[in-house]
Parts: structure tokens; C-alpha cells; sequence
């Protein structure tokens, strides 16, 4: 198959990006036009935050449904401080401290007392979100303080024409390949979710490096919030309860991730997101309704599984245990 | 004679690589056929395509001079082509006579209607099964027995089986043999695929050798010796015969205490042990499957999880220690090489080169918190070259490389962490003949330099290769002690089953 190697998931999903882009490009009027490709990409950047800091999870054999909640709660909590005039700093430090903290109950409750990740996220989550409602702010959305509307250029901002959050995203991206490709910990996290029994026996501390993923992708997760935040002048914390957290997995498997561990990198992440942009705005462009969008996109995911299924066939040599 | 099965120019290639090139097979009806080969012969491949399981890229199978096609495994059956796998098809939460009745044609059965029939079914065989008990709860040997029943149930002609032995007790792999000889009896065929030379010769009236693919030689039992089938295996005599003269090999001494447990206990599988590893010697521990030995390794080397501890020291280096997981008898020195490589050996989705770097990593040995890609290929280089790794480069992933080569870089990763109490389970279970003297001689090697070096396993002869001293194992703890030149098989065996 020539310089181009084995068709992969990750291909098929690129692939499919350019030739929607072309088709849009050659039938949508303004969808070729550098304020529409800025406004697309911007407009998923946040996903694609979000996406790297559930892949870390996804790579690390885990996976983190509570990541949404605990970006809204600790942003939620981060704005109520700001309100009640606490300085910049330490409203923001309080933030990421909660948020790291919620990564370490998560990583405790995996990986020392052994609960699968689906269920102690999923109930993290629900606890994140009701003790923020009940307990920090009876609001459900909170909004920035007009005494720091300087905020805002998180999320509106422009560096020499480049919207803030496509820089975010980008530089999420970059710190993200770094730590996976080049340092200790990254290898540990890829070895952990790769073989977990292997990563143990050669060595690897397996136990704190579930501990670090968790936290790690909370505060991502907390970025991603402090970058909603901005672009809206409000965090709603309804957002916990929503779909939201599907649709960065939706990232994240699509751009071929695999849920068994240790498979994909960033760049399966940029990928996903970028095939989810194009689709989203090409779509928006043609006024397709919100319900069809959700169905249009569910087939484009299953549909990449399945071609890939085609194309990378497994058999008893390459199937593992544990592969969903 | 037309032969009941016969593969003519078969060639089954796996994106593009040849696993089987062009090898013609037949099965006289009513004999035992033994497959013999290396890793990655094709064995696997070859039955595989008769049993419906791939289909052959090209080539036609015939059965009874008829050609057939062989979509599925299903088919097969339907035709009288059955296979019985290493890792057994039962399923475990359902009762033998379930089992035996699962892929009936019929929708329905009543539950008692099975167990009678089942019961009749299995006397029939002279298997001393009860049909109503459930499959999980059943040794290896007996599920042995209840896959071959159910063969022999679908009225099977041809059964193949891939490495029966291989997790059979040798009380159970006696039982199977006269099992073998009743089938044949009964006028059923049957195919062979063996790693232990001596049961092949034992047991088959015909052996074929396939050798990376392609066929060597097909011939009566009886003009065969071991020497000539490991010829044909490896395509070269061996310079000194494996498994050849322990008796003029001299004991080496043992040099100071390293490893001392007392009256350790844990769960079920260990129970009150006790035993010592001295520096500069190799301790064999031998024993049957479930006497305990693995579980009593993994204590010492902190990979068992230490739920059930029941108590007991263990002395390394005449400090007591007691590992709750691996990470730290890594760094002082006590390193475990697995029996179980694919599932907790390596890294799948590595190369060998990054294997072998996180090893470096994880055990210490690379202090730096960023990773070093020229270091990486140096260690690589390093390692793949002294244990002798056949791949096409270090970039390629362990996975593709075949038993021998998996296990040799399992213990790369395993030596780089400058053991000084090295324990080796089942060092080479699924590896090609070539690589099993490369394993032993590296085994020697480790001892020679004065590390203490414990090895497990289950292989008779391969431990009295290998040990200057040798603990046997049975219901949980050490019962026995010898010195390595002084014991025979026989004694061994008296002292691990009775």
C-alpha cells in the first residue's frame, strides 16, 4: 500500500475530514473561507481539550466519565470565588486544587481499591455534581464578575489573527505528545495500559501513575472549563448533566483510540476532532437540525469502527482480552 | 489406502507472508499422526485450514477423495472434522452434558434427558466424568476429556488436537494416551501437534516435520529418533544434545545464603514452605501443575497480591523483607521472569527496542525523567544482540516474533535490571528447540557469574539439565531436597506425587 502504509483507523478518519472538507468546499458557499475555517476549528477546540485529557485516560486502560462534572464544578467554584472578590490567583489555585483533588479520589478508588473505572467515574460525577449544588452554589449557572471581564480574552481573545482557544488547544495538543513520547511517566502510562501485569512485574509504579492520569486529565479538564468560561462569561454547571462527556469520547474513539489501552496518541485525538469540526459546521452551514446532526454522527463513528474492522481484521494472534 | 484427509499444495498467507507455503498432507484413516516444528512452522496454520477455521489462500482439501469446502469450523464439524484447542471451548458455567448437547441440532432438551444420555454417552468412552457437574469446576485433564467427548459425539472422523499435553498432569497425560488409543480403536483419526518429541514418538504411527512453512518429511514412527526429528525441526544436528548428559556435568558449590523463606503461607496455594537460594548456583524447583510453585515465586517476588497472607518470613540477603508489589524487589534485586509471556511478559504494542528501554526505565537502571532515543538503541542494540534476537530490527513489536524470540526478550528486559536473585518459571514453554539450548546455556551463564538463579518447571529432563541443587514441590510447600547430579526421574517423580 505504498508510503502510506496500512490503512488505520486514524487514516480513514483523515481521509474522510479532507474529502467532506472538499465537498463542502466545492457545494457550500462560505465554508472555504479563512473567518469560517478559524470559526471551525475554534469552535471545536474545547472538545478537542477535553478529548486529550480523556485520551490520556482511554491510554492508560481507564476512562473518566466524571471529567465534564468536575470541569464545571471546579470552574463553577472557581467564578463564586471571584464573585465574592477573592484575587485572580487564588480563586484559580482553589479551582485546580478541587479538580486535582476529584482526579485523586478517581485514581484512589481505581487503582487501590480496584473499582473498574466506568462505575467509580460514573458515581464520581454524580457526587461532584451534587455536592457543588448543594453544598458551594444553589446556582446552576454562574457568571463571570464584570470586574474581570479581562477574562474573556481566554475565549475571544486573538493572538496575530489565531483565536485563544485554537492556541489552547494546540498547546494542550503539544504538552500532551511531549509527556506521552519523552518523559518517565508517559512510557509508565502507556506501559500500564498496555499490560498492566507486564508494567508491574518490570517495575513501573503502577498504582500512583493511574493516581497521576486521573488527575492530570482533570486538570485539563479544568483548562477546557476556564476556557468555556471565557467564551460565554458564565460556566453553567447544567452542562454535568448533559451528553457532553459522550461526545468527547466520541473524539477520542473516532480518531481511533483504542477503549483496551495502550493504542493512539494525540494525534488520534486532532484527527477526531477535526472530522467532528468539519461535519458540525458544514452541517450548521446547511441548517441541518440538531437531532439529525446527533444521528449523522453516531453513523459516521460506527461506521469508521466498522471499516476499520474490514481493513484491520483481527484474529486469535492480535485479539486481546479486555479489547471492547 | 485413500486417506480419509488430505490437503493438497495448501498455502495460507497472512498479509502476504507465507505462514504455509505449498504443503501437502494426508491422514490414513484410523492412525495417529503427530505435526511436529519449531514455533512458527506453520503447525497451527496447517490444521487450522482442515479444521475450517481459515481458509486455505490456495490449495484443495479432499476427504475421502471427495474435495471439500470448509467455510466455518461449523461445517467442518458437520463433515467429522473436529479440533480441540489448547485453551479449551467449553463453557465453564454450564454443566458437562450442556456442553456435550450445546451445538445439537435440536432446539430444545430436557435436562435429565441429557444427563442420562450423557452419562451413557461418556461410560460409552470409559470417562469418569459426572455429566451434571459444572465445566468450571473441572481439572484440565477432565475438560480434556469432555471436549473429546463432544468430538466424538458429533460422530467425528478426524480430531485434531493442538498440543493436548501441554496443562495435563503426567497421571492425566497417561490417561490421555490410553484415551488416544481407544478413539483409534474406534477407528477415528487423528492429528497430533506436539512440542514433547517423546510423546510423539510414543503414541503416533506417523510423524510430519514442517519447518518455517514447509514440509520436511513425512514418515512411519518407527524410522524415527529423537536425534533425526530434531534434525528435521531445526534443519541442523544439534552440537551437544539437548537435553543430553547431566551425570558427568559437575554440581557447582553453593556460595553465600541469598534467599531464605520460613514456613511461608498464602491462600490456598502455599502452605507453610520453606526453603533457601544460594548465590552462584541454580536451584530447580520442580513440581505438578498446582503444587504450588509459581504462587510460591510470586510471594517471594511480591507480584501475588497479599490478600490471604498467612504468615511466614522471607530473607533476602539476610534482611527479611516483604514485597507488596513487585516495584521494590525490582530494585533491590529480585527480578521474576514470567511463565505466561503474552499476558504479562511484554508490551504488545511495542517494539522490542521500546520493551527493553521501559524495562530500563521502570527498574531503575535509566535514572533521567526524559526518555533518551539514542540510549534506547544502544540498550537495544545491546541486549538483542547478546541474547541473539532474530527480527528483522529492534523497531519490530515483540508480538510478531515467534515463542523463542518473545522469551529471549522477555529476559533481556529480566538481566538488564542486574539481578542478583533471578527466578525463572517455565523458561521455555512455547519456545522452538534452537532456543531452548540458547535459554540453557544463558541460565548456566547467569550461575557461572555468581547470581543466584531459581528455575521452575514442569519438564523433567530440563531440570535435571539445569540444577546444582533441586527442591520438589507438592501441595504447596518444598518436600524435598537434592543434589542435582545425584537424583534420577524416578526418584523425583516418587517424591512430587506421593
Amino acid at each position: 500500500m505504498g508510503y502510506l502504509g496500512r490503512p488505520t483507523q486514524e487514516k480513514i478518519v483523515f481521509a474522510l475530514a479532507a474529502a467532506l472538507c472538499i465537498g463542502f468546499a466545492l457545494f457550500l458557499p462560505g465554508f472555504l473561507t479563512a473567518n469560517n475555517l478559524l470559526n471551525l476549528v475554534r469552535s471545536v477546540s474545547i472538545l478537542g481539550v477535553l478529548g486529550v485529557a480523556m485520551a490520556l485516560v482511554v491510554i492508560g486502560r481507564g476512562i473518566d466519565l466524571s471529567l465534564v462534572a468536575t470541569m464545571a464544578i471546579s470552574v463553577g467554584l472557581t467564578m463564586q470565588l471571584l464573585a465574592t472578590g477573592l484575587p485572580l490567583a487564588e480563586a484559580v489555585a482553589i479551582g485546580i486544587l478541587f479538580s486535582l483533588l476529584v482526579g485523586a479520589v478517581n485514581g484512589f478508588l481505581i487503582a487501590y481499591v480496584e473499582i473498574p473505572a466506568i462505575f467509580a467515574t460514573l458515581a464520581m460525577g454524580t457526587l461532584i455534581y451534587g455536592f457543588g449544588k448543594y453544598f458551594l452554589f444553589q446556582l446552576d449557572v454562574l457568571y463571570l464578575p464584570d470586574a474581570h471581564r479581562y477574562l474573556l480574552w481566554l475565549g475571544q481573545g486573538y493572538v496575530l489573527g489565531v483565536p485563544v482557544p485554537i492556541i489552547v488547544f494546540a498547546a494542550v495538543c503539544l504538552l500532551a505528545h511531549l509527556f506521552l513520547t519523552f518523559t518517565r511517566p508517559g512510557w509508565y502510562l502507556r506501559a500500564v495500559g498496555d499490560n498492566l501485569a507486564a508494567a508491574r512485574i518490570a517495575g513501573v509504579p503502577a498504582r500512583p501513575i493511574i493516581v497521576t492520569q486521573y488527575m492530570i486529565s482533570s486538570l485539563i479538564g479544568f483548562v477546557a472549563g476556564m476556557v468555556t468560561a471565557a467564551s460565554v462569561a458564565s460556566m453553567n454547571t447544567r452542562i454535568a448533566n448533559s451528553t457532553y462527556v459522550y461526545d468527547v469520547i466520541l473524539v477520542v474513539v473516532l480518531g481511533g483510540i483504542g477503549l483496551s489501552g495502550g493504542r493512539g496518541s494525540v494525534r488520534n485525538v486532532i484527527v477526531g476532532t477535526l472530522l467532528i469540526g468539519v461535519l458540525l459546521n458544514g452541517m450548521t452551514i446547511m441548517d441541518v437540525q440538531y437531532t439529525l446532526q446527533n444521528v449523522i454522527k453516531s453513523v459516521i463513528l460506527l461506521s469508521a469502527i466498522v471499516i476499520d474492522t474490514f481493513l484491520n481484521p483481527r484474529d486469535e494472534q492480535t485479539a486481546q482480552q479486555g479489547d471492547i | 489406502m485413500t486417506p480419509i484427509l488430505e490437503l493438497r499444495q495448501g498455502t495460507k498467507l497472512y498479509r502476504g507472508v507465507p505462514a504455509v507455503k505449498d504443503v501437502s498432507f494426508d491422514l490414513r484413516p484410523g492412525e495417529v499422526h503427530a505435526l511436529l516444528g519449531e514455533n512458527g512452522a506453520g503447525k497451527s496454520t496447517l490444521t487450522k485450514m482442515l479444521a475450517g477455521v481459515v481458509a486455505p489462500t490456495s490449495g484443495e482439501i479432499l476427504l475421502e477423495g471427495r474435495r471439500i469446502e470448509l467455510p466455518t469450523p461449523a461445517d467442518a464439524l458437520r463433515q467429522g472434522i473436529a479440533m480441540v484447542y489448547q485453551e479449551t471451548s467449553l463453557v465453564p458455567s454450564l454443566t458437562v452434558a450442556q456442553n456435550l448437547y450445546l451445538m445439537d441440532d435440536k432446539p430444545f432438551h430436557r435436562l435429565r434427558g441429557i444427563y442420562i444420555a450423557g452419562q451413557q454417552f461418556l461410560q460409552s468412552l470409559n470417562f469418569h466424568v459426572d455429566p451434571a457437574a459444572l465445566v468450571s469446576g473441572l481439572g484440565a485433564g477432565q475438560r480434556q476429556m469432555v471436549e473429546i467427548a463432544r468430538a466424538v459425539h458429533h460422530n467425528a472422523k478426524v480430531i485434531i488436537f493442538d498440543e493436548p499435553t501441554a496443562s495435563l498432569t503426567p497421571e492425566e497425560k497417561y490417561q490421555f494416551f490410553a484415551l488416544i488409543g481407544r478413539l483409534k480403536k474406534r477407528g477415528v483419526s487423528i492429528i497430533f501437534i506436539s512440542h514433547a518429541l517423546e510423546e510423539a514418538l510414543q503414541i503416533s504411527d506417523r510423524i510430519t516435520v514442517l519447518r518455517d512453512g514447509e514440509h520436511v518429511v513425512t514418515d512411519d514412527t518407527a524410522k524415527f529418533d529423537r536425534e533425526r526429528i530434531v534434525r528435521s525441526m531445526v534443519g541442523r544436528s544439534l552440537k551437544d544434545e539437548l537435553y543430553g548428559s547431566q551425570k558427568d556435568r559437575k554440581a557447582r558449590k553453593p556460595g553465600k545464603k541469598v534467599l531464605s523463606v520460613q514456613n511461608l503461607s498464602m491462600g490456598r496455594a502455599v502452605r507453610n514452605t520453606s526453603f533457601s537460594v544460594f548465590a552462584g548456583q541454580v536451584t530447580g524447583m520442580f513440581g505438578l501443575i498446582g503444587s504450588g510453585r509459581t504462587e510460591t515465586a510470586k510471594v517471594v517476588a511480591g507480584v501475588q497480591k497479599r490478600d490471604l497472607f498467612h504468615g511466614g518470613n522471607v530473607q533476602f540477603e539476610g534482611r527479611p523483607v516483604r514485597y507488596r508489589v513487585p516495584r521494590p524487589a525490582v530494585l533491590d534485586g529480585i527480578i521474576y521472569v514470567t511463565e505466561d509471556r503474552k499476558f504479562e511478559g511484554f508490551f504488545e504494542t511495542m517494539s522490542i527496542a521500546e520493551n527493553i528501554y521501559l524495562a530500563a526505565l521502570a527498574g531503575g537502571q535509566t535514572k533521567s525523567w526524559t526518555i533518551s532515543m539514542s540510549e534506547m538503541k544502544a540498550l537495544a542494540q545491546h541486549w538483542a544482540g547478546a541474547l541473539n534476537v532474530k527480527a528483522i530490527n529492534n523497531d519490530a513489536r515483540v508480538i510478531e516474533l515467534s515463542g523463542g524470540n518473545q522469551q529471549k526478550v522477555v529476559v533481556a528486559t529480566a538481566l538488564l535490571q542486574k539481578p542478583k536473585l533471578i527466578i525463572f518459571d517455565e523458561p521455555t514453554r512455547g519456545v522452538d528447540v534452537g532456543a531452548i539450548s540458547e535459554i540453557h546455556q544463558l541460565i548456566n551463564r547467569l550461575a557461572d557469574d555468581g547470581i543466584a538463579v531459581l528455575v521452575i518447571s514442569s519438564y523433567l529432563p530440563e531440570i535435571l539439565q539445569l540444577s546444582d541443587r533441586l527442591l520438589i514441590c507438592r501441595q504447596g510447600r518444598v518436600v524435598e531436597e537434592f543434589e542435582g547430579t545425584q537424583a534420577d526421574e524416578d526418584t523425583i517423580m516418587f517424591a512430587a506425587v506421593h
